[in-house]
């Protein structure tokens, strides 16, 4: 994987109160949505027993994990509560794996690297972004095959090894959504029939 | 192989599940295994690909067999012998998880008023108090756990706080001891046996030994299997499924000292199948 920023979900993904699975690079991600707007990147596990907090609940402004109803503060990823030991506060740097974000054009976006290159810069235009497409195939098998059109960015989601997601941006109001989306799925469709 | 895996007794089937006259598949440590009940309650067992028989034992309603040589034979349960107790084989569930995070799951205090929520815990009795764990070569005792449960057991009415005992006997298998609604001095038995059918897949055998003259055995069932219905989701959705032993792998808190002292346990005896060794 090179050092970028991928988009991992859509904004609209984020919803009120929910917890949204993806992965990105074999790393699973737990995104959530405070109740303030700011979108979490979270490794998808809690530090005590390992349970995947895509499970358990957003609270609006701390995730709880399902397991033990830890509590885990939006933003920093700090542990706020332990039920089982109501006054005891806890230390600090026990908290949840937490990656940067960012939500441009419409794409939440996150990087596993210490120094990624910037989000490429789309201007100014009005983007609106299209249904991602899950393919069976790893990255490399997909890029090559990429249309070129104007008024359409396409960027990949490298989930694993073996699966990839196609985040579309259409700039170009002209063209419905159906269809970019028909002509990412034939996309779709001819790679993963070329791909054992 | 871990050798210190294959000498033990496993847990392979509930007697009650197994047919007479019938061969039966199921598979121990990634091994397939063939079991054959006979009339008078003689089992066999053997490995389906070499025929060789294998060492059988029944015990605590289970079939239990061995693919190495025992080393010490099956922990004791007397419980089980007692004529007034209710001994039910409450259900054999296949999970996708390793047997010591299983294990560890039942010895777990803190998940009650989370996972089992109006049950056997329910905010804001949270709280666990301190409690007592000891160890030795024979496995780990925690004694004088205490938590608050709305519906400790089927006969069970209201909310009482009931306090617990736990022992680890087995690497993969654990069993509590709970305060009796029918006589305060004496305690339910439930046990958790766990067949390790490969590093991250088991079969967890339930057994309730219980003072209760009053529910069915399918009552009893449907109560312990409600139970573990809660925890399976939990369990299969750790991550890693085996069980890290490194004593930093994942964060503690004072609740979890039961759960250190099994993994510490563990490592001691050098068990590594369903580990991530330290």
């Amino acid at each position: 994987m090179s050092s970028s920023w991928y988009p991992v979900a859509s904004g609209d993904d984020l919803a009120p109160r929910h917890v949204f699975h993806t992965a990105l690079g074999g790393q699973e991600l737990a995104l959530w949505r405070d109740d303030a707007g700011f979108a979490n990147v979270w490794e998808n596990r809690c530090p005590h027993r390992g349970v995947r907090l895509t499970i358990g609940a957003n609270l609006g402004t701390e995730l709880r994990c399902q397991y033990h109803g830890w509590r885990f503060s939006s933003g920093s990823g700090q542990c706020a509560a332990i039920p089982a030991h109501p006054g005891f506060t806890p230390s600090q740097g026990l908290k949840v794996k937490t990656y940067p974000c960012v939500e441009r054009y419409g794409l939440v976006w996150t990087t596993l690297d210490e120094s990624p290159e910037d989000i490429p810069d789309l201007g100014a235009a009005a983007w609106r972004s299209l249904r991602a497409i899950f393919v069976e195939a790893p990255l490399a098998a997909i890029a090559p095959h990429l249309p070129e059109q104007t008024g359409l960015a396409l960027f990949l989601q490298p989930v694993s090894e073996t699966r990839t997601v196609i985040h579309g941006l259409s700039g170009d109001m002209s063209f419905s959504p159906r269809q970019h989306d028909d002509a990412l799925t034939r996309l779709r469709d001819r790679i993963e029939s070329a791909t054992p | 192989m871990d050798q210190v895996a294959l000498d033990e007794w496993h847990v392979v089937a509930a007697l009650p599940s197994l047919p007479f006259g019938q061969e039966v598949a199921t598979r121990l440590l990634g091994t397939d295994l063939a079991l054959m009940r006979s009339p008078g309650d003689v089992v066999a067992a053997w490995p389906a690909a070499s025929g060789k028989a294998l060492p059988v034992c029944i015990r605590y309603g289970h079939v239990w067999t061995s693919l190495g040589t025992p080393a010490r034979p099956l922990f004791d349960l007397p419980e089980f012998a007692e004529p007034d107790r209710r001994n039910v084989m409450a259900g054999s569930v296949p999970v996708h998880v390793s047997a010591p995070r299983a294990v560890e799951n039942f010895l777990d205090l803190g998940h009650f008023a989370y996972v089992h929520d109006g049950y056997l815990g329910v905010e804001p009795h949270t709280e666990i108090k301190p409690y007592k764990v000891t160890s030795d070569e024979n496995g780990v005792l925690a004694t004088e756990c205490r938590a608050y449960q709305p519906q400790a057991s089927l006969i069970a009415e209201g909310g009482f706080e009931v306090e617990y005992v736990y022992r680890v006997p087995h690497p993969y298998c654990a069993i509590l001891y709970k305060s009796s609604v029918l006589d305060e001095k004496r305690r339910d038995v439930i046990a958790i046996f766990v067949q390790p059918v490969e590093e991250e897949r088991i079969v967890a055998h339930m057994l309730a030994s219980v003072l209760d003259d009053v529910s069915s055995d399918d009552a009893i069932k449907n109560f312990q299997q409600l139970i573990f219905a809660q925890d399976k989701p939990i369990l299969e959705n750790q991550i890693p499924k085996r069980l890290p032993l490194h004593p930093r792998a994942e964060a503690w808190a004072p609740a979890d000292a039961g759960s250190a002292a099994y993994r510490r346990w563990l490592s001691s005896r050098g068990v590594r199948y369903g580990t991530i060794p330290a």
